[in-house]
């Protein structure tokens, strides 16, 4: 299988004593809508915002397009202490294997570092050998007045590369409309900031690009001189997607983009998501806690319970054999526009102390079936493959 | 304490009766917002009753006027608006027009609301018991005086009633009576220690339940539980609860519980402890399972009478009182016939006169129906209260126009001809039209007054003979009873804190009196908003409007809040207008549902009615514009955006945005089309000559799948 577009390897991201998100891994394909869903507080907006650096991680590591962007340290620095702890009372020869380890383990660190600082950085002096090397050549070659014109586009190229970061391929649409806009900035500004932060200095090209964006969202020309207050809610969000897709990236981390809108805005919202989606093949990082519309939108779901990753499946898979009690009672608890079935419905509860019993082994994530995931303990992974009909294994 | 128990009898018996009871009724509601942009017409003309015990939805998008609705029966509204027209009607008062001081003894005691943002409704800087005691100990005071005044007053009423009926022993009733009152205070004081008590032992016991399971399953962590239930069970010691015999047995081993419990931790063995607290909980649970003495029957005898309350004084009481108010419900009846009388001739002057024929005779009609309002009514009279009101208000608008119409007119006629002679200058210039009062409006107006109260008049008159007599003594009895024990019952900090932490725990958090010294900020989203509704149910209101309440939450907890929102309302028989754009939501919570659009009521009907069969456009288009687990082509989105109501678009609102719209759509707005006794749609759609138009695919395939996936369902059961 070919390198995905995002890859999430055992994300940690603690506030203090707070585990916010503990632990969760997942990989996102080029041109998927990856869901994820759990009630508030679980853990679900941190990880959006760990992907694209707005916190420095705790430990684990992200990889965008094979390139680590965000790398945290906890982990090593725990393992170290403990064989510090160890090394006191060890045999001489335990002890060169723990030095050893040790050591390697600080290079992991310093290369942990390097990454999450300097993935920019790094991406940014590559951007500009790119150019050295094609421009180059290129200025040797010519003479005259068309040496002074690649000159130009030399010298332009060499500034945009220069302020190329690499973070930018990785975009965020915000809940609330209006608190994510600044009300003294017309759409224009708004839209046009990132552009301009990347090094585009010329007007009529900003122009464009903003006029462009703002007809394929669904707005007009004409709204680009106006502030934010002037517009209704979804077209406030559509500003929003604006914003973030004039960035040209490849994927977006979209937080909740439809819960703050009415119904009916929010099935515009969620079409013009469609649309940009098929259009420029983007991919999304959809998070929501209303099902159907998570449903609705997403090829695979991960379901999130107190900073855990509890299940992870493709979304007809999750909807069809919901495994884990906790996505069970997420899925009972989804409002029908139905009043007879209303009426009968029984909500399942989630109590994971009577639920589960861990007490002779830690859960972990575990593949029940290809491509469903289930954090389980052995027995209960049994259990779940006897569900499904499978039958038993001891191997994973 | 009495009073509650009280309230909660008088609530039981009216669900049984099969009369359905109008709690509010609101007619042609017309609201309007002065900004600078110009005047936005929010509300134009809704109407609306709401039942006892029933849920009302009102679904729409952002604008269309709901929450303005529920700001107005609250009388809650911005400083900008402008209640044009109509009338809310809420137990014999118009909610439009009262005044601050009447709305006081009604906001927050009778209709409660629960706003969308739960966040922004608490007081980021108070603890949440402060909150929640706030207004049960700044309204004590009120109550008890409101209690005392309303006591007098029904006393005398029903004395006076009851001297009409059986003059010898009028006297002899009143002063038993007196003596009751006395007696009562005494009893509600004993009630007041005995429930604390009895909350204690509670507290205790479900304390040790939840030790026992965490000893159970090794997972008993936080040692202090040890010491709650230690002190809840000695406060819990009272002789109509835990007596002192039952105590002793356990008495060692309560105060041995907290003892060494850091080492049986250590070592992991808690079984002496579950031992023992097993013993303690089965000693609470015996406690627990004794009945409740009643008080008040406790201190008559007490006082030195020998037959007891029931059998003796009330028994005389109650029947002297039916009697009474049999005769007077006699001489109601001829009062209320006379008035309709009254009311058909005023009614024949205004058809054949109009209102200046009428003015001379409004006196008479006025005193008429004023006479006819009987004061020993629980629910007041809604209609008849507010008749005299309503007349003065829309004669003083007749005349108002007759005085002024002309000069107003005159004046602009003048200004315009002076304009327009600017205009042809080259100057522009505009005169704002003149603001006459429509004088065929106010006519029509009070036609339709006294033809209602005339109607309504008939039809008591007719039902008048199938009124059960001893069920109405018997209620107005209890409301007596009650006010006697509003009068007594004081609100001090410790009882106002035991009711907020019982309202807690029925609202379902956890721990309450943890929670109860937390700020709002230590509380999840889910967990405010049960604070809020908390709040709300304090003072055991009547109406309870929710504006949105779970749109700021996840699926899971709104979940909760609606199942809680539905229990509650069974357990206090409320009545609850229900808020929300999100159709999804109402499904399980609604018995009607109105749809609204700008400002208007487009589609009204059952929940089963909007659901299974909707008429309107607009309804087709919410209901196909939210994605359901079953969706997978594209969603259909409503067009453009709502209309902006400073200038209402001709014809029916939804028109621009309504894929069905013919051409009449633009021209002409729609009349209401009953679909069936309890469903209505205003959309010329249903008009016989309209084609026919099948609602979009995705709303019928919807219909399809939901019909059958109840016929199996049923077909299973």
């Amino acid at each position: 299988m070919s390198e995905p577009l995002l890859r999430v390897e055992h994300l940690c991201q603690y506030f203090g004593p707070n585990k916010a998100v503990d632990d969760v891994s997942f990989e996102i394909n080029k041109g998927e809508v990856f869901g994820l869903v759990g009630e508030s507080g679980c853990g679900k907006t941190t990880t959006g915002r760990s992907i694209i650096k707005l916190y420095n991680i705790t430990s684990g590591s992200i990889y965008f397009k094979g390139k680590r962007i965000a790398a945290g340290t906890k982990s090593y620095k725990d393992r170290i202490s403990e064989a510090r702890k160890e090394i006191a009372g060890a045999s001489p020869e335990r002890r060169r294997e723990l030095e050893t380890e040790i050591a390697r383990l600080r290079e992991e660190i310093r290369k942990a570092r390097r990454d999450h600082e300097q993935c920019d950085k790094l991406y940014k002096n590559e951007l500009v050998r790119e150019v050295r090397e094609k421009f180059e050549p290129l200025l040797g070659k010519t003479t005259g007045e068309k040496r002074k014109q690649t000159a130009k586009e030399y010298r332009k190229a060499l500034r945009i590369a220069k302020k190329q970061r690499y973070v930018t391929k990785i975009q965020m649409i915000f809940q609330d409309p209006i608190a994510s806009l600044d009300p003294r900035m017309t759409v224009m500004d708004t839209i046009a900031e990132g552009l301009v932060i990347r090094g585009e200095k010329d007007k009529a090209v900003l122009e464009q690009k903003v006029y462009d964006i703002l007809e394929r969202v669904g707005l007009v020309r004409e709204h680009a001189n106006r502030y934010p207050h002037e517009f209704s809610g979804g077209q406030r969000q559509r500003i929003g997607v604006a914003r973030a897709v004039v960035m040209e990236p490849e994927l977006i981390i979209a937080d909740e983009p439809v819960s703050a809108l009415d119904v009916s805005i929010q099935a515009q919202v969620i079409n013009l998501l469609n649309e940009l989606r098929r259009d420029f093949g983007l991919t999304f990082l959809f998070i929501a806690h209303d099902l159907s519309v998570v449903k609705y939108f997403s090829d695979r779901i991960g379901v999130m319970y107190y900073g855990h990753m509890v299940e992870l499946a493709t979304s007809d898979e999750l909807f069809a054999h919901p495994l884990h009690p906790y996505t069970q009672s997420l899925l009972s608890a989804i409002p029908l526009p139905d009043p007879l079935m209303e009426k009968k419905r029984k909500r399942l509860k989630y109590d994971p102390l009577s639920a589960h019993n861990y007490g002779n082994e830690m859960p972990e994530m575990r593949e029940v079936c290809p491509g469903h995931f289930v954090r389980c303990s052995m027995e209960e992974f049994g259990r779940y493959r006897q569900q499904l009909g499978l039958g038993t294994s001891d191997e994973e | 304490m009495m009073a509650e128990n009280n309230t909660k009898g008088i609530a039981v018996q009216a669900q049984e009766s099969p009369q359905t009871e109008k709690k509010l009724q609101v007619h042609n509601l017309r609201i309007s917002f002065r900004t600078s942009a110009g005047k936005v017409q929010a509300v134009r003309g809704i109407s609306f009753d709401l039942q006892k015990g029933e849920t009302l939805a009102i679904v729409g998008e952002s604008g269309s006027g709901k929450s303005v609705t529920s700001k107005a029966i609250l009388g809650i509204q911005a400083g900008n608006a402008i209640t044009e027209e109509g009338e809310i009607l809420y137990n014999g008062m118009d909610l439009l027009k009262i005044g601050e001081d009447d709305f006081y003894h009604l906001r927050g005691d009778k209709l409660a609301m629960i706003f969308q943002d739960p966040l922004s409704s608490l007081n980021p800087i108070m603890r949440i018991g402060k909150q929640l005691t706030e207004a049960m100990l700044l309204k004590s005071k009120a109550r008890r005086k409101a209690s005392r005044k309303e006591f007098g007053t029904w006393m005398g009423i029903l004395t006076k009633r009851m001297e009409t009926a059986a003059p010898e022993k009028s006297a002899e009733l009143k002063r038993q009576a007196d003596h009751l009152k006395q007696l009562e205070k005494k009893s509600v004081k004993k009630e007041q220690a005995y429930q604390a008590a009895r909350s204690c032992a509670e507290e205790a016991e479900e304390e040790c339940e939840n030790i026992l399971y965490l000893i159970e399953k090794k997972a008993w962590k936080d040692l202090s539980d040890a010491a709650k239930v230690r002190d809840f069970t000695k406060h819990a010691i009272h002789p109509d609860v835990l007596t002192e015999e039952e105590y002793k047995p356990v008495r060692e081993r309560v105060e041995s519980l907290t003892r060494g419990l850091r080492a049986r931790q250590k070592k992991n063995d808690f079984s002496e402890t579950a031992e023992s607290v097993r013993m303690i909980s089965e000693r609470l649970k015996t406690a627990l399972e004794k009945e409740k003495p009643d008080y008040l029957e406790q201190t008559w005898k007490e006082a030195g009478h020998s037959e007891s309350l029931e059998e003796g004084f009330m028994k005389e009481f109650k029947e002297y009182a039916e009697a009474g108010i049999r005769v007077s419900d006699r001489k109601f009846t001829q009062y209320r016939q006379k008035a309709a009388e009254e009311l058909g001739k005023g009614l024949e002057t205004l058809k054949a006169g109009g209102p200046d024929a009428l003015l001379p005779e409004l006196n008479r009609i006025c005193k008429a129906v004023d006479d006819s309002i009987d004061p020993v009514e629980l629910v007041k009279d809604s209609m008849a209260c507010t008749f005299t009101g309503n007349m003065k208000y829309l004669s003083a608008r007749w005349r108002e126009g007759l005085r002024s119409n002309d000069r107003k007119e005159k004046k602009y006629q003048r200004e315009k001809a002076r304009a327009e002679k600017r205009a042809a200058r080259g100057k522009a210039w505009t005169v704002p039209a003149p603001t006459v009062i429509d004088l065929d409006t106010v006519s029509s107006n009070m036609e339709r007054v006294i033809s209602g109260l005339k109607e309504h008049y008939e039809e008591r008159i007719a039902a008048e003979g199938t009124e059960d007599k001893a069920r109405k003594t018997e209620l107005v009895i209890r409301n007596i009873e009650e006010k006697a024990a509003g009068m007594a019952a004081r609100m001090d900090k410790w009882t106002a804190r035991n009711k907020a932490l019982k309202l807690m725990e029925e609202v379902g958090i956890s721990e309450p009196r943890v929670r109860y010294r937390q700020y709002p900020f230590e509380f999840s989203g889910g967990m405010r908003q049960r604070i809020v509704i908390a709040i709300a149910l304090a003072a055991d209101p009547d109406i309870l409007i929710c504006d949105e309440p779970t749109t700021a939450l996840d699926v899971t907890i709104q979940a909760q809040i609606l199942e809680l929102i539905n229990r509650l309302k069974e357990k206090r028989n409320l009545s609850i207008i229900f808020i929300t754009h999100d159709l999804g939501v109402v499904a399980n919570m609604a018995d009607r549902i109105a749809v609204m659009y700008a400002g208007k009521i487009v589609e009204y009907g059952t929940s089963e009615e909007i659901f299974y069969a909707p008429a309107h456009p607009y309804t087709w288009a919410l209901l196909s514009s939210m994605p359901d687990l079953d969706t997978k082509e594209k969603l259909e989105a409503i067009p453009g955006t709502p209309p902006n109501m400073i200038y209402p678009p001709k014809g029916d609102a939804f028109a621009e945005r309504n894929r069905y719209a013919m051409e009449i759509d633009f021209e002409e707005e729609p009349p209401v089309f009953q679909v069936s006794e309890t469903h209505w749609a205003a959309t010329w759609l249903l008009h016989p000559d309209a084609p026919k138009v099948d609602p979009p695919a995705a709303v019928t395939e919807r219909i399809r799948k939901m019909k059958a996936r109840t016929a199996e369902v049923s077909g299973i059961e």
